[in-house]
């Protein structure tokens, strides 16, 4: 992985120290909330329903153990015991107190981590391929990119104060893992025919209160030129974007209002400006970087594993985590292992200190020291051995980390909510659990299959509900909290909106409507149809019928 | 009625105005009749105080079986805390004022569907 040099840690010292002397004037009256609060969010602390919220930047959603143990140190030392990592690939402490954020920054600076830029209208944390480096769908390492755009973004002085948030995710593989079509800025690492190594270059895809997939505007951009072009795009943006209306300020509307083939003219003519042997990386600097992510010293093992089949033999748990957790890996005799954070009746995305301290144990005994965060919630152990699996998922049966759910109905994403949240309308999370136990027989999921349900709690969408093979929004009625479904979105290359089923449904309604979905889809899927493939096929008459059948 | 809260500067932590003091429990927070003067001046003394809280305003309350709760369902769970860990936030503590938010139905701004917050 990258590793800081000198100078970043210099600076990272600096900056947490530079906070202190921030928080002590606020604390003496010399600076006013008004002048304070930009300042505390340029480093990640939000003010939210029950405490100060710290937001710390996982890039590209990748760790060592020496970091995640320090993240359980923070929860231990100054939150209640646990963290929750998000969507955009990061870990959110819910319950910090001011007075003591300039320490949390110190321990944070400490491993080379901090909480720049995950707040304010920038360039936020780059999200990425959680497989990246391991898969063997990948046709370069997609944590490359994303450091030269962490790097390149980070503290840019002409792209800090954008129009609004600027969110970019990077993938090489062609199942995408990163919903990069639904992103300010997505890039899908192509070869073209000739074998020469570029970008699809996909903007202007967001959800939020004005969802759409983005457009291509490039087909291939060549690697070489990617900061040249971007700083176009961001140019462009920069110049036309809506600041005069928040709801309008994401680089979204303008490429819908402009039209994708003309913005993606304006780009060009912005391109041809600029002098791009100074925007784009050298060839050495590239090299450097590329250098940190060198492949690991894999052992040349047999692609098969006597000790791994034989245990999937005698115990049907390791058999069903192996099923739905544990991925192919481009070397013989490794696995990709996803660990899931959503067990029946847990928090979607919460990891307590002790479940983190057990994950960085594994990683560094059995994972090559590397730990990923996916957008989906769930972390993953990216290198493991066959041999060694069926350790690694007794180790963390043993901490309640081997539940055999992802990509399966309980796998659910869901915000903070009105829990936590205040922007939000309702509550998230206990929509989540309750749909995670009625689905809670682990046979029943996997009959079901692939199924993503994605539940917000209010229209800024952090839960991806506009992705959702079946979505759901909180909304506020009369003051109340109701909820409204909407089937058919999908984050992946085959990225689509979905869209509203009904009038809205408290909340105790909900597992039901989820349950007379699945009942719709069983009933009626052909084949190995998805959800998904099943909803597109039919379209959404039957689930309405199937939902407000009672309805009157 | 009406109660006066702010978040603590220091910690975030939800505050409720009682007789010229910050305190951390809704069911002891001081309780204003709709018309009382007295809210606005604690008001605009919460708001002279930006070293010690952060947006100090007023919420709606009314009377519940077993004593009094915020109208708003943001507002009981900041009085309470987060549903998903009873054993966090203010709710920990339990008591009859924890008790009467929780079991509070009929506000002016719900339907008055019983077991509004549910705990696990």
């Amino acid at each position: 992985m990258y590793r800081y040099d000198a100078i970043d840690r210099e600076f990272l010292a600096d900056r947490a120290d530079e906070f202190r002397g921030q928080v002590a004037r606020r604390l003496a009256g010399e600076l006013t909330e008004d002048q304070f609060k930009p300042l505390r969010l340029m480093n990640g602390l939000y003010l939210q329903l029950h405490a100060y919220m710290l937001r710390v930047a996982v890039p590209y959603g990748s760790m060592d153990s020496r970091q995640l143990r320090r993240m359980a140190h923070i929860a231990r030392t100054w939150d209640k015991g646990y963290g929750h990592f998000t969507t955009r690939q990061n870990l959110q402490f819910h319950w910090i107190k001011l007075g003591d954020a300039p320490d949390i920054l110190d321990a944070l600076a400490d491993v080379d981590l901090h909480a720049i830029q995950t707040s304010g209208n920038c360039i936020r944390n780059v999200t990425a391929d959680p497989y990246a480096g391991a898969t063997a769908e990948e046709i370069d390492d997609p944590r490359i990119w994303s450091e030269v755009i962490r790097q390149w973004s980070t503290l840019h002085p002409e792209f800090s104060f954008l129009p609004r948030k600027f969110k970019f995710a990077v993938t090489a593989s062609a199942k995408d893992r990163t919903a990069a079509r639904v992103h300010d800025i997505g890039l899908v690492l192509r070869r073209a025919r000739d074998g020469a190594l570029g970008f699809e270059v996909i903007v202007g895809g967001g959800q939020g209160r004005t969802p759409y997939v983005g457009p291509t505007i490039r087909e291939h951009l060549p690697v070489g030129a990617l900061l040249g072009y971007l700083q176009a795009i961001l140019r462009v943006y920069n110049r036309h974007g809506r600041r005069d209306n928040i709801y309008k300020a994401r680089i979204k509307i303008l490429v819908a209002a402009l039209g994708a083939e003309e913005f993606a003219r304006q780009v060009e003519e912005e391109w041809a400006k600029i002098d791009t042997a100074a925007a784009d990386l050298p060839d050495t600097e590239l090299a450097r970087i590329r250098g940190a992510f060198a492949p690991l010293n894999f052992e040349t093992l047999p692609a098969r594993s006597e000790t791994f089949e034989a245990a999937k033999r005698a115990s049907p748990a390791l058999a069903r985590f192996a099923r739905n957790n544990v991925k192919p890996h481009k070397k013989p005799g490794y696995a990709i292992v996803e660990i899931s954070l959503k067990a029946p009746g847990a928090t979607p995305g919460d990891a307590s200190a002790e479940q983190m301290e057990v994950i960085a144990d594994l990683a560094e005994r059995f994972g090559l020291d590397d730990i990923r965060v996916t957008h989906e919630q769930n972390l993953v152990l990216p290198h493991v051995k066959l041999d060694d699996l069926p350790v690694v998922h007794a180790a963390l049966a043993a901490a309640e980390l081997a539940t055999p759910n992802i990509n399966l109905i309980s796998d659910i994403i869901a915000c903070p909510g009105l829990d936590y949240c205040a922007l939000a309308n309702a509550r998230a999370i206990p929509i989540a659990q309750d749909i995670a136990r009625r689905f809670e027989d682990a046979d029943r999921a996997e009959m079901i299959g692939e199924l993503k349900i994605k539940i917000s709690g209010c229209i800024n969408a952090c839960g991806h509900h506009h992705v959702g093979n079946i979505g759901i929004l909180g909304v506020d009625k009369k003051g109340e909290e109701f909820y409204q479904i909407s089937l058919g979105g999908s984050g992946q290359e085959d990225a689509t909106l979905a869209k509203i089923l009904g009038p809205a449904m408290p909340a105790d309604q909900v597992p039901e409507a989820v349950d007379a979905l699945v009942e719709t889809y069983l009933a009626a899927r052909q084949g190995e149809e998805r959800f998904l493939d099943t909803f597109r096929r039919l379209g959404m008459a039957p689930f309405k019928e199937a939902v407000y059948a009672d309805v009157h | 009625m009406k109660a006066l809260t702010a978040n603590r500067l220091i910690d975030g932590e939800v505050v409720f105005w009682r007789a010229g003091q910050w305190i951390e429990q809704f069911p002891q927070a001081q309780f204003f009749a709709d018309d009382d003067a007295a809210a606005e001046a604690a008001l605009e003394t919460g708001k002279a105080q930006p070293t010690i809280v952060v947006d100090a305003y007023l919420i709606d309350v009314v009377e519940a079986p077993g004593g009094y709760a915020p109208v708003s369902y943001r507002e009981r769970l900041r009085a309470l805390g987060p549903t998903n860990e009873p054993t966090h936030g203010k709710q920990a503590a339990g008591g009859a004022g924890v008790e009467a938010i929780l079991a509070a139905t009929g506000a002016a701004r719900s339907t008055g569907r019983v077991d509004l917050i549910r705990r696990k």
